[in-house]
C-alpha cells in the first residue's frame, strides 16, 4: 500500500515538475538579453524559405556578402517548406527548441503572427542610424511596396520591424507555339478578359487539344488572382474581416469551376509535371511569380513564352506577397545583422541576385527594369513588377496556416464538382469568421 | 543470522554480486538512456504540455483542465476518430486477409527461385519511403494525366476522381497504404505459417481431410498468435497513419481524410495551440492502450495457445 502510494506521489511529483519547467516556457526567439555587437564582425544565424535550387542562388548571393565582410560569420539555413504558412511554423518551432536566429527572412503570410509577438527589435534606430542608405532604397522601390509594410507588418505599437525585399505577383506564362498553332492571338498589351480567355481556351482546345491553364486550390495561385481580378478578396482591407463569400467571390470560385468543366482546364485531384505539359504543348500556360522562369530557361523555352496579365472581369488584379527583413530581439550581433539587411538592401546585391537565378522580382523598381533581371526571361517580364501598382497584399491573419487551410479546401472542392460555390464558401466564411474571432 | 553477519562472512559474495548488478546496468544504460530521452521524457513532457495555454512563440500559461474539456467540445474530433477507426479497421481487414493469402500462395510455390522472387517482390515497396509512394499514387491517380484514369478512359470506364471526390479519398488512401504495407505483414506471416508442424498436416491429410479442412482446422489455428501479432502491430500503425494524407489530400476533401495524427499536427504546429495537441495526443495514447487491452483479453476466444 506504502509503495503504490509513493509511486502516485513520485508521479504527480514528476509531472508537477514538468509542469513547472513547462511553464517557464517563454517562447526563446523572444525575450531580451541580445547585445548590439560590431557591425563588422561577429557569428550571424539567418533562416530563409527555398529549396534546393533556391539555395543555390541564396549561397551565391551570401558568398558576395562574405567578400565584403569577411569577419562576419553568415550561417543561412534555407528551410525547403514549399509554402510560407509551413515556414512560419518551422521557424517558430525552432526558436521554440532555443534555436537562436538574428535574422528571419519572412514573407507577408508570416510577418503579421511574427510582428505581433513582440519577438522582433524595433528597426528605427538602425534606420535613423543609416538614413542615407534606406532613404535611397525606398526612394528606389514601388510606394505600395512600402506602404504595404507599414500598413501590414508594423510591430505591437507600430513600430517598423521589418525592411521589405522582393515581392511576387501573379502573371501567365504562354506558350507562343501553342497559340499560334491555334491562330489565337497573343493578347495585346498583356491584358484579356474572362471572356477573351474561355473564347481563347475553347479555340485552343479545339485545334491543339491543349489545356489552356491549370486548375487547383493554391491560394497565391489559383484562388487570389481569379478573386482579385473580380474585384474581390478572401478578407477586407484591414484583414479584420473575412469576405470569402462575397458575390464577386463566388462568381470568380464559379468561373474558375468553369473552367473545368468545360475541358479547358485539367481535373484537380491529383498531380501531374506541369512544365513537361507545357514544353510538350498539352498546356497552353504556366501560372506563377517570377519563379517558373526557372523552368522555362530549363526548357529553353524563353523565346517562346510571353508573360501577360491574369484575365480580367472587372480590373486588373493580382495578389502580392513579399519578403522581408527582421532583427530578432535575443539577436547576439544587432549590428552585424542590420550590415547584412543593408547588404540584401543594396544595388548590388540585388542585380547580383536577380542574375543568378533569384525566384522574385527584386524591390527596387530600378533593378527590376534593368537587363539583370529581364534578360534571359521571357518578353513581358516587367509585368510582374508593374502588377505591383494594383496588386493586393495576400491577406494573412494571425491564424494564417489554418485560413490557407479553410480557404484552399473550400476552393478545391468547388473546382472539383464538389460543393455548389455560394454554399461552400458560405461554410468556409464562418470557419474563417471564427478564426478571426479567436 | 543477519545479511550483516553473511556478508562478513563472505565478501566475495556480496562484491560479486554488486560487479554482476553493475554489469548488467551497464548493458541496459543505453536502451534505457535512449528510452528516457526519447520515450519517457516526451511522454511526461506531453502530460505537463497539456495543462497548458502556449504557441511556441510566447510565455506558457496554466489553464488547468481546459484543454481536456476542449476535447469534448471540439465539433470535428469526433469526424476525425470516426475517419481514423475506419482507416485502422480497413487496414487490418485487408492486410490481413491479403497478407494471409499472398503468404499461402508463397509458401505453395514449388520453384525456390520464384518463391524468392515472389517474397522480394511483395515486401519491396515497405522499402520505399512514405514520401515517394505518396507522390507516385499522387501522379498514377491524377484525373487528368495519371496512368489509370488515361487506360480506364480507352476502355470507356470513367473513374472517379479519387483524391477531390469526400466519398473515395479515404478508400484510395487505405489501398495506397494497404499496397505500401501489406509486404510487411506477409513477411510475418509467411514466417507463421512456415512454424506450422508439417507433421500435422500430413496426419490431417492421411486422415482424409480436404485442403479447406486442413486449412481451417489446423493451419489457422496454430497461426492464430502470428495473426494476433500482426493485428496489435497494424493497428497502432493504422492509427497512427500520417505521411501519406499529409502529402496526398492534407486531409481533404472536406475533412473526409483527415485522421487523429493528421488533426493533432494541425492544432500544434499550424493553430499553434501545443496545450490542445498534447491534449490529443494523451488522447490517442489512451484509445491505444485500450483497444490493445481489449485485444489481449480478447485473445482467449480466438487465439490458439499450445
Amino acid at each position: 500500500m506504502h509503495t503504490k502510494r509513493r509511486k502516485v506521489v513520485a508521479a504527480a511529483a514528476t509531472v508537477a515538475t514538468a509542469v513547472l519547467l513547462l511553464a517557464g516556457c517563454s517562447g526563446s526567439g523572444g525575450g531580451t538579453g541580445g547585445a548590439t555587437g560590431s557591425p563588422d564582425s561577429g557569428d550571424l544565424n539567418f533562416v530563409y524559405m527555398g529549396d534546393a535550387d533556391q539555395q543555390k542562388a541564396f549561397n551565391a548571393l551570401f558568398a558576395e556578402f562574405n567578400k565584403e565582410y569577411p569577419d562576419i560569420k553568415l550561417k543561412a539555413v534555407g528551410i525547403p517548406s514549399g509554402n510560407w504558412a509551413t515556414f512560419s511554423t518551422t521557424v517558430a518551432t525552432r526558436l521554440a527548441g532555443g534555436q537562436k536566429i538574428d535574422i528571419i527572412q519572412v514573407a507577408t503570410e508570416g510577418q503579421r503572427l511574427f510582428a505581433s509577438k513582440g519577438i522582433l527589435e524595433d528597426l528605427q534606430p538602425f534606420i535613423d542610424q543609416d538614413k542615407e542608405v534606406v532613404d535611397d532604397y525606398w526612394n528606389d522601390i514601388s510606394p505600395n511596396l512600402k506602404k504595404f509594410n507599414e500598413e501590414y507588418a508594423a510591430g505591437p505599437d507600430g513600430e517598423t520591424v521589418f525592411i521589405p525585399g522582393g515581392f511576387n505577383t501573379m502573371v501567365m506564362y504562354l506558350n507562343t507555339s501553342v497559340f499560334d498553332k491555334a491562330g489565337v492571338p497573343i493578347p495585346e498589351n498583356g491584358n484579356w478578359t474572362w471572356d477573351e480567355f474561355i473564347a481563347a481556351g475553347k479555340q485552343i482546345k479545339e485545334k491543339t487539344g491543349a489545356y489552356i491553364t491549370g486548375a487547383g486550390p493554391g491560394y497565391f495561385t489559383d484562388v487570389m488572382p481569379w478573386l482579385t481580378t473580380n474585384g474581390a478578396s478572401t478578407f477586407n482591407a484591414d484583414w479584420t474581416e473575412p469576405t470569402y463569400n462575397s458575390p464577386e467571390a463566388v462568381e470568380s470560385a464559379e468561373f474558375a469551376r468553369s473552367l473545368v468543366e468545360l475541358g479547358l482546364a485539367p481535373k484537380p485531384g491529383g498531380q501531374f509535371d506541369g512544365n513537361t505539359a507545357f514544353k510538350q504543348g498539352k498546356l497552353a500556360s504556366l501560372n506563377g511569380g517570377r519563379w517558373p522562369v526557372l523552368g522555362v530557361r530549363d526548357m529553353k523555352m524563353v523565346d517562346d513564352t510571353v508573360i501577360v496579365n491574369w484575365p480580367t472581369k472587372t480590373e486588373n488584379g493580382s495578389p502580392v506577397g513579399w519578403d522581408a527583413w527582421n532583427i530578432t530581439k535575443n539577436s547576439q550581433n544587432k549590428q552585424a545583422a542590420w550590415t547584412f539587411i543593408k547588404f540584401l538592401m543594396s544595388k548590388e546585391a540585388g542585380e547580383y541576385f536577380a542574375q543568378i537565378g533569384g525566384t522574385i522580382v527584386p524591390a527596387r523598381v530600378s533593378v527590376a527594369n534593368s537587363p539583370a533581371f529581364t534578360d534571359n526571361a521571357p518578353e513581358g517580364t516587367v509585368r510582374l513588377s508593374e502588377a505591383m501598382d494594383y496588386a493586393t497584399p495576400i491577406p494573412s491573419i494571425d491564424q494564417g496556416a489554418e485560413a490557407q487551410k479553410v480557404i484552399e479546401e473550400a476552393w478545391g472542392t468547388i473546382i472539383a464538382g464538389q460543393g455548389e460555390a455560394q454554399k461552400t464558401l458560405d461554410a468556409a466564411q464562418s470557419k474563417l469568421e471564427s478564426l478571426v474571432g479567436e | 543470522m543477519s545479511s550483516e553477519t553473511v556478508a562478513v562472512r563472505r565478501p566475495g559474495a556480496l562484491l560479486r554480486r554488486r560487479r554482476t548488478e553493475a554489469a548488467g546496468w551497464l548493458f541496459v544504460s543505453p536502451a534505457v538512456l535512449l528510452f528516457l530521452v526519447f520515450v519517457a521524457g516526451p511522454f511526461v513532457f506531453a502530460i505537463a504540455l497539456a495543462f497548458l495555454k502556449w504557441d511556441l512563440l510566447t510565455p506558457a500559461e496554466f489553464v488547468g483542465l481546459e484543454n481536456f474539456a476542449k476535447l469534448f467540445s471540439d465539433p470535428l474530433l469526433p469526424r476525425v476518430l470516426i475517419n481514423t477507426f475506419v482507416f485502422a479497421l480497413a487496414s487490418i481487414v485487408t492486410h490481413l486477409v491479403f497478407g494471409l493469402l499472398l503468404a499461402l500462395a508463397v509458401n505453395q510455390v514449388i520453384s525456390r527461385a520464384i518463391g524468392y522472387f515472389a517474397r522480394v517482390a511483395i515486401f519491396f515497396p515497405f522499402l520505399i519511403s512514405w514520401a515517394a509512394v505518396a507522390l507516385l499514387w499522387k501522379y498514377v491517380l491524377d484525373p487528368t494525366f495519371g496512368y489509370v484514369a488515361q487506360y480506364a478512359a480507352m476502355i470507356g470506364i470513367d473513374l472517379p476522381n479519387f483524391f477531390a471526390d469526400p466519398a473515395w479519398a479515404l478508400p484510395a488512401i487505405i489501398f495506397i497504404d494497404l499496397w505500401h504495407t501489406l509486404g510487411f505483414t506477409f513477411i510475418i506471416m509467411l514466417a507463421g505459417l512456415q512454424t506450422v508442424p508439417s507433421e500435422l498436416i500430413e496426419a490431417a491429410r492421411t486422415d482424409g481431410a480436404t485442403s479447406w479442412q486442413i486449412f481451417w482446422n489446423v493451419t489457422l489455428p496454430l497461426m492464430s498468435p502470428t495473426m494476433f501479432f500482426a493485428t496489435i502491430i497494424t493497428f497502432i500503425g493504422a492509427f497512427q497513419i500520417f505521411d501519406p494524407i499529409q502529402i496526398i489530400t492534407k486531409g481533404g476533401p472536406q475533412d473526409s481524410t483527415t485522421t487523429i495524427i493528421m488533426y493533432l499536427y494541425e492544432k500544434g504546429f499550424q493553430a499553434f495551440d501545443m496545450g490542445y495537441a498534447a491534449a490529443v495526443a494523451l488522447l490517442v495514447f489512451v484509445i491505444i492502450m485500450g483497444v490493445t487491452v481489449l485485444q489481449f483479453v480478447g485473445r482467449r476466444k480466438w487465439v490458439h495457445e499450445s
